[in-house]
């Protein structure tokens, strides 16, 4: 969030309306107040502003003392042109209208004109500005230049040298916006050329974004080249499931079929970029794997069946069965499923055995972060971190775990010179902006935590109940920690220091995956409670729903089991019954032969999922279920925000969503009146678990909303785990 | 009586008959069809063809320009990329599907307008009726012009 402070206003008239803008804002934005647009290629609103297409001239005057209006001879760039007192601007003026045709005839002289077969025409600021701002035809009968044509960048880019205009779009939006600066210019003048360094494998993981960003065709989607032109396909909104941060898109389709995904701005969550896995990671949805129809068990195959009849053998054994039936989910059913699965499962079934964790910790109610420091695992809006003087990346790849979340606390960096502290053991993306660097050893995370929080509670002191923490890391002096952990000590206090004032935690839930992820944990969170920054404590969901099914509580019940718990179950008979919601355990559980033989030995498997999984084939019973593109229904990202997915494309042969399949079931075994909406059973949620009573579908329009923060603010409490380094991660120096 | 008949029935049969005769002198405008067939005007508008170069490359680059330009919406273009081994048209791109509602045309001609290479042309063809609804849909196949002879080179 930008700090709100008083800004200095000057008066500027554009075309002789008088109008008060903010002082220095950048003629360009300015102009929009009124409602006025100047012709931008090269200006782009997240980007500094380079002034390298000239198609924003505009003329420029000074009012002087006596009143009168001094316009200068030559025109100016408005993207470079600050505001100032008594400025005059003209954007339609006969000298400005001709100056605009000669930039456009000159971009064009180097133009292919190809735009029946570039996959830009129809929605390139080339073409549209052309037809507006542009000579009608040529005058340039010599031969055009030639250069490289479809040149595959990378898998998913594609770069068509002859249409750049050259911009710089592309590569500013690697050096500011993604960092990784892999495409730069090559060249100069009319030779100029944006490359990947010798064309090698363009890799960044929001390569996509370029695609976007480029006014003409220079750089399109290999996913998408050929596919369809932009007049042949329906666009709606829609939010992406790959992961937590749940961006806002467009979903491009046609005829049903999902064509191609793009951004969409949503301030608070993504601006306007996705990462590459949103953008090309949704063919699935068209994959002839997709399951299209119920399928029951005949002997060794399984066969189409209709949904009367898998209901039905689904109650023959689900009904009733307590404790001898389980139910798995991943984290990618919408909010509603989650709940009516939940509810059939507690209430209909009363069987307590219920998850949607697949980490090697499955932390028990009073070991999660919650219960065990009673502070809240998430609490910073991926937005606010852009006001973070100091934030500490813990444990993984933020850029691959969390790439929205990356990318706002680089901007961070960027623009408000934030400290990143970036702990991992494998080099990350975020070292190159990192404040500092903590490489550590695998295996010694907790002892670095121990090194940090002692560096810390030295600094803040007076956190109740520190004592015995102190007690406990009083052996992780910084030269210890060097030695266990491979971090230098000089590392160490820089980072102890940056974050002495208080910083905002960034870790993902995968920490449970750790051999000692418990303790890693615990460790981490005494860290931000010794600094005084328990309130910006975040221990970030993966999966799409994840946190959904954490709030919603698709958890085990009292004397349920767990995930573990659950499939040893089906290993050894005490469970008969599986039911798998959207996830596969031969993909998910980290020990693969427990998962294959639960899968084996279970008398009766339920797999309801959107395409063919390994699991499939071990199915008593399948049902197809619906795509987030093809449902009404609501996620919950990592840092809790509510938001709303429609119907877009209709469902694939006879799915059907799953909060419906749970509803009927539901009907069968009550015979009470069912939830006929995806709103409805929202508003059973809202009652069920209050915090969701605020993403009611009527105010869920737009940015969607955070949950409300539950309870009271508890006292932070400190916990003591095992610092102790993993055994080999000393030998490993 | 006589004169009556005479004057309010016989006559004007004969008078129309007159008109009859002197008509028979004058050249015929119907035709024998479907034997015969008249020749159309140079501006009309009947069945789409998909055309070809000369040298059997489809015009046809699958830009979809038709289709967006078309008021019935009843154009459908999917398209691809041409590979050396199988060249369709002469550029990087080609129709690989390509159809027309003809039950949804309403011959405008606005297709061959938008085109940019010239290849949709409503042609002189206008004997469309058919039995089943699906038989209208025109495909590329239907569409596409007959592969030129090849001359002996
Ligand atoms: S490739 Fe596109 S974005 Fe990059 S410089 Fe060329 S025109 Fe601009
Ligand atoms: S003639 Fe008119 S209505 Fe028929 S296909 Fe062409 S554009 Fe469409
Ligand atoms: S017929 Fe012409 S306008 Fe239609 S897709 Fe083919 S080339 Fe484009
Ligand atoms: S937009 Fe101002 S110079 Fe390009």
């Amino acid at each position: 969030m930008q700090t709100a402070t008083e800004q200095e206003l000057v008066t500027i008239t554009v075309n002789d309306q008088e109008v008060r803008v903010p002082k220095g804002e950048m003629i360009v934005e300015s102009v929009k107040r009124i409602g006025l647009d100047v012709p931008i290629f090269c200006y782009h609103p997240r980007m500094k502003p380079v002034g390298m297409c000239r198609m924003c001239l505009v003329d420029v005057g000074m009012k002087q003392k006596d009143g009168s209006v001094r316009v200068m001879p030559k025109p100016q760039t408005a993207c470079t042109l600050p505001a100032t007192e008594g400025l005059a601007i003209y954007t339609d003026t006969e000298q400005i209208r001709k100056d605009r045709k000669g930039i456009l005839e000159f971009l064009l002289v180097n133009h292919p004109l190809d735009c029946p077969v570039c996959d830009r025409g129809g929605e390139c600021p080339l073409q549209n500005l052309t037809l507006i701002y542009g000579p009608s035809t040529t005058r340039f009968v010599e031969e055009k230049r030639h250069l490289l044509k479809a040149f595959p960048l990378s898998k998913y880019v594609q770069l068509d040298l002859e249409r750049c205009i050259q911009c710089g779009r592309c590569v500013r939006f690697t050096e500011e916006i993604s960092g990784d600066g892999q495409l730069a210019f090559l060249f100069r003048g009319a030779l100029m050329q944006p490359q990947t360094y010798e064309l090698t494998d363009f890799t960044s993981r929001f390569s996509g974004n370029t695609i976007e960003v480029c006014p003409v065709g220079a750089l399109t989607s290999a996913e998408y080249r050929f596919r369809a032109r932009p007049w042949d396909l329906e666009t709606s909104p829609a939010i992406c499931t790959e992961c937590s941060n749940g961006c806002s898109t467009w979903f491009d389709h046609r005829v049903g079929e999902m064509i191609r995904i793009n951004g969409r701005t949503n301030e608070a969550v993504n601006e306007e970029w996705t990462c590459d896995k949103g953008k090309f990671g949704h063919n699935y949805l068209n994959s002839p794997k997709r399951l299209t129809t119920p399928l029951v068990r005949d002997g060794e195959s399984l066969r189409e069946a209709g949904w009367a009849e898998a209901y039905e053998r689904i109650l023959a054994v689900f009904k009733g069965g307590g404790g001898a039936v389980a139910g798995l989910s991943g984290g990618r059913p919408s909010n509603e499923s989650l709940f009516l699965w939940k509810r059939l499962f507690t209430e209909r079934f009363e069987s307590p055995n219920l998850d949607h964790r697949w980490h090697v910790h499955l932390p028990g109610a009073g070991e999660t972060v919650a219960g065990r420091h009673g502070i809240r695992e998430v609490n910073t809006p991926i937005a606010a971190f852009e006001g973070m003087p100091a934030i500490f990346f813990f444990g993984g790849d933020p850029a691959a775990e969390q790439p929205i979340l990356y990318l706002r606390v680089r901007k961070a960096w960027f623009r408000n010179e934030a400290k990143v502290i970036v702990a991992a053991p494998e080099p990350t993306e975020a070292d190159n902006f990192a404040y500092c660097v903590l490489r550590y050893r695998p295996g010694s995370e907790a002892a670095l935590l121990g090194g940090l929080t002692r560096l810390l509670l030295e600094k803040a002191g007076g956190v109740a109940g520190a004592d015995e923490l102190r007690q406990a890391v009083a052996r992780f002096t910084p030269e210890e920690t060097e030695v266990v952990t491979g971090v230098a000590s000089g590392a160490l206090r820089r980072a102890a220091e940056a974050m002495a004032e208080g910083f905002a935690t960034a870790a993902s839930r995968t920490l449970y995956n750790l051999p000692n992820g418990a303790d890693v944990v615990t460790a981490l969170t005494n860290l931000a409670i010794s600094a005084k920054s328990a309130d910006r404590f975040n221990l970030f969901a993966t999966e799409a729903n994840e946190q959904g099914a954490l709030e919603i509580g698709v958890l085990p019940g009292a004397g349920g089991l767990d995930t573990r718990g659950i499939l040893e179950g089906c290993r050894d008979g005490g469970v008969r019954a599986l039911w798998l919601l959207q996830c596969d355990p031969f993909e998910r559980f980290p020990n693969r032969e427990l998962a294959r033989q639960a899968l084996e030995n279970v008398e009766f498997l339920l797999v309801q999922d959107i395409i063919e999984t390994e699991s499939f084939h071990h199915a008593s019973v399948v049902l197809p279920c619906c795509a987030f593109s093809e449902d009404d229904g609501s996620y919950t990202n990592m840092e809790r925000r509510v938001q709303r997915v429609r119907r877009v494309v209709a469902p694939k042969g006879h799915a059907k969503p799953s909060w419906k399949v749970f509803s009927e079931l539901e009907l069968r075994m009550t015979g009470e009146t069912p939830p006929f909406s995806a709103k409805e059973v929202m508003g059973m949620l809202g009652s069920a678990a209050p915090q969701y009573q605020v993403s009611a579908y009527d105010h869920l329009e737009g940015e969607g909303v955070i949950l409300p923060a539950e309870g009271g603010a508890a006292e932070p409490r400190l916990a003591l785990p095992d610092y102790d380094a993993m055994e080999g991660s000393r030998e490993l120096v | 009586m006589i004169k009556e008949i005479w004057s309010d029935v016989v006559k004007p049969i004969l008078a129309g008959l007159a008109v009859t005769a002197r008509r028979l002198k004058r050249d015929k405008s119907t035709v024998f069809y479907p034997e015969e067939q008249r020749e159309q005007y140079p501006r009309t508008r009947w069945r789409h063809v998909l055309t070809r170069y000369e040298n059997g490359l489809e015009k046809c680059i699958g830009c979809s320009l038709c289709a967006g330009a078309c008021p019935a919406r009843c154009i459908y273009v999917e398209s691809a990329e041409n590979t050396d081994e199988e060249r369709y048209s002469p550029g990087e791109r080609y129709a690989k599907r390509y159809e027309i509602n003809m039950l949804r045309c309403i011959f405008c001609g606005l297709c061959e307008e938008a085109c940019p290479t010239g290849a949709i042309v409503l042609r002189k063809d206008f004997e469309l009726a058919d039995y089943h609804r699906d038989d209208f849909i025109y495909t590329r196949e239907m569409l596409l012009e007959k592969m030129p002879v090849k001359s002996d080179r």
